[in-house]
């Protein structure tokens, strides 16, 4: 692979041109030019797609994006280049598992190969839901850790500083990303697993300066645990991420390369996303030195990833990495439902039916796109876990029907979907036990219709 | 060809974002009398309308909408000194200072709604990404805005919001200009708290909450 202060380089030495003309003039035409060269094309019915053929086109297409249009740096208004040779040896060498957590808790998340039946996935759960309390936020970690079957934890964040808000680059940002991966190490501390992984400890949206800051040893933090690095928008890739890139890859941690393509922004539709969505994990590796890859494609609009062109897409990029990287890979999910709600419980059937089956690894997902304070509800991450572990006994042939069954309870709500619980109304604040039978109603219901579609869930 | 005739081919040729045929149909439609507003009113503008529901209706995407901002932007290039030729006055339906808040690098929103304002007929001022306060405030007043539009899409950049009307309000010129947000991170109750006054979940839905602000 190439050398890493040979990629930063790149930014130093490609072609000048604005940001406008690279996604006009290179970006747009070479991915629809892509799309067309590639016969890569969604038929707007199936989830989960099982021919390979068009699986690997998507992989080919991706390639050829990033060697054909290049990565774009808007600080110096350059395209970052990089030759074909250079990318698909890169791919040839990319990792294929990584190894975080500490003492008994240490484990492996391995890049799996789609309708791979007979092995364990990784389970991650968790999300970056912000929390109102500092109380809620322990209970909601500890809660969280505590559970046998999860290997690692995504945490909530903490926003105030005495009450005030954190202001993006202000000191209070640092300080409060310190505050929160202290409080996150405490609460798994509390869960009797203190070597268990974070792998969001710092939002991917904080400047650099927080990031380090709270990396420091003393607040919790190791390099086992996980570090996010995102792609600002289609192909960018800043400054600030590539100073967080030099960081993290000198103190030898698990970098996460994180990306959000959007449906309906530059890369269009599902084909586009499909594509855009592998790209970025190829870019993950060879740019950012991904240890794994945070998958999080997203609806422009809805602020979703619940929609069946985006599911499919998702899928799509999963398959296509399994099948030709095998970079370890999670996806993050953002549903409409809330928690507790049967909507976000099929949501999550449904997305988790698609990703594992088609390589990916478990991760449960932010209820109610992720903007209601405290919804961040542990059991509901408990059951989605065991979906995901359920669906990993599945190929993606016997994963579509079931996920052409969930699909109609939810499509139709996304636009308005159903208001969820928080925390406090599901637990009791002192024993911190389920006080709200009627969630635990649903999550019973839910199980007994997933059974009924041919999903067997077992209960941890 | 008819009047009818010359305004379909406007029409579609937006619709199809070819910007060759819009400018071969504008150059037509000139050269056969057509005045350069009706060419806007009953050519163009019908035809980004559908281009505008296309989008939201996400048979078309945000590549479609920049060809189709870019063919329309073309044409006016033709236009718009045709319509001050004939004294007349420009075609716009208001002014609009753009941007993504302080410390927010996000653009990818911020762009869609760029266009929409644009193809709907608004004067846009994009002030990019990561926008000063100031920068907001000095152009609204250099342009003589009627809205500022600001974007945010993060948690912990909300504030540059709440900041850029408290500005307004301590500069005294808090009535003179509507002030607009959206983004990812932001609701109606974020609006509501900061006082701006209106806010839409879509650029879609933004681009008629503007119309809607300059016709109060």
């Amino acid at each position: 692979m190439i050398d890493l202060i040979e990629v930063f380089d790149r930014a130093e030495t490609g072609p000048l041109t604005s940001e406008t003309d690279y996604y006009m003039k290179r970006y747009v035409p070479k991915l629809a030019e892509l799309i067309a060269r590639h016969r890569i094309k969604w038929d707007r019915e199936t989830i989960i797609n099982t021919d390979d053929d068009l699986t690997d086109r998507v992989f080919a297409a991706a390639v050829d994006l990033l060697a054909e249009a290049g990565a774009y740096c808007p600080e110096t208004n350059r395209v970052m280049e990089l030759t074909r040779d250079e990318i698909v040896r890169a791919c040839g060498e990319c990792p294929t598992e990584a190894t975080f957590g500490e003492g008994r808790e240490r484990g492996t998340m391995r890049g799996r190969r789609p309708d791979t039946t007979d092995d364990r996935p990784w389970v991650h759960v968790g999300g970056g839901i912000y929390t109102t309390d500092e109380q809620i936020y322990l209970d909601t970690v500890e809660k969280m850790a505590s559970f046998d079957i999860v290997d690692s934890v995504s945490v909530p964040s903490i926003l105030h500083m005495r009450g005030k808000d954190a202001r993006v680059r202000s000191p209070q940002e640092v300080l409060a990303a310190c505050k929160t991966v202290r409080l996150a190490r405490e609460g798994i501390r509390r869960s009797g697993r203190a070597g268990l992984p974070i792998i969001n400890g710092i939002s991917a949206a904080s400047q650099p300066a927080s990031m380090f800051a709270a990396s420091y040893p003393d607040f919790g933090l190791r390099p086992s645990d996980g570090f996010l690095i995102d792609f600002l928008s289609e192909m960018v890739v800043g400054y600030e991420a590539l100073q967080k890139v030099a960081f993290y890859n000198s103190i030898s941690a698990n970098i996460g390369s994180t990306s959000t393509p959007l449906f309906g922004g530059y890369a269009g539709g599902a084909e586009g996303v499909a594509v855009q969505a592998t790209c970025y994990m190829i870019m993950g590796n060879l740019i950012f030195r991904g240890s794994y890859h945070y998958n999080a494609p997203l609806h422009s609009k809805l602020h979703l990833s619940s929609t069946k062109p985006l599911i499919w897409a998702i899928a799509m990029s999963n398959a296509a990495i399994g099948r030709n990287m095998r970079y370890p890979m999670v996806n993050l999910p953002y549903l409409g439902g809330g928690s507790g709600t049967k909507q976000y419980h099929h949501e999550m059937a449904c997305y988790l039916l698609a990703v594992v089956t088609s390589g990916g690894n478990v991760f449960s997902g932010h209820p109610a796109m992720s903007v209601q304070p405290d919804s961040l509800v542990p059991d509901d991450h408990k059951f989605h876990a065991e979906i995901g572990l359920a669906a990993a006994g599945l190929t993606r042939a016997q994963a579509e029907p079931i996920a052409q069954q969930l699909y109609p309870l939810f499509g139709d709500k996304l636009k308005e979907p159903d208001k969820g619980l928080t925390f406090q109304q599901v637990y009791d604040m002192q024993s911190k036990r389920i006080i709200n039978d009627d969630y635990l109603r649903v999550i019973d219901e839910v199980r007994a219709e997933l059974a009924g579609m041919g999903l067997e869930v077992p209960e941890s | 060809m008819g009047d009818a005739e010359i305004f379909e081919r406007l029409k579609q040729s937006m619709i199809e974002q070819d910007q060759d045929e819009v400018l071969a149909a504008v150059d037509d439609a000139l050269a056969g009398g057509v005045e350069a507003k009706a060419i806007i009113d009953q050519g163009l503008l019908p035809g980004l309308n559908v281009i505008g529901e296309q989008f939201e209706c996400e048979e078309i995407f945000l590549p479609e909408l920049m060809q189709a901002a870019l063919a329309f932007q073309a044409a006016m290039g033709v236009l718009e000194p045709k319509i001050r030729e004939a004294g007349g006055a420009g075609p716009k339906k208001g002014r609009i200072v753009l941007g993504t808040v302080k410390g927010d690098l996000h653009s990818i929103g911020k762009n869609i709604l760029k266009l929409l304002f644009e193809t709907s007929g608004f004067e846009v001022w994009d002030l990019g990404i990561d926008v000063d306060l100031f920068k907001f405030l000095d152009k609204a007043k250099e342009v003589d805005a009627d809205i500022i539009a600001m974007s945010a899409l993060l948690t912990t950049t909300l504030i540059g919001q709440r900041d850029v009307i408290e500005a307004l309000t301590e500069q005294g010129r808090r009535d003179k200009v509507k002030v607009m947000i959206g983004g990812g991170a932001t609701t109606q109750a974020w609006a509501d708290q900061i006082g701006a006054d209106g806010w839409a979940a879509t650029a879609y839905e933004a681009m008629t909450l503007a119309t809607g602000l300059v016709a109060r």
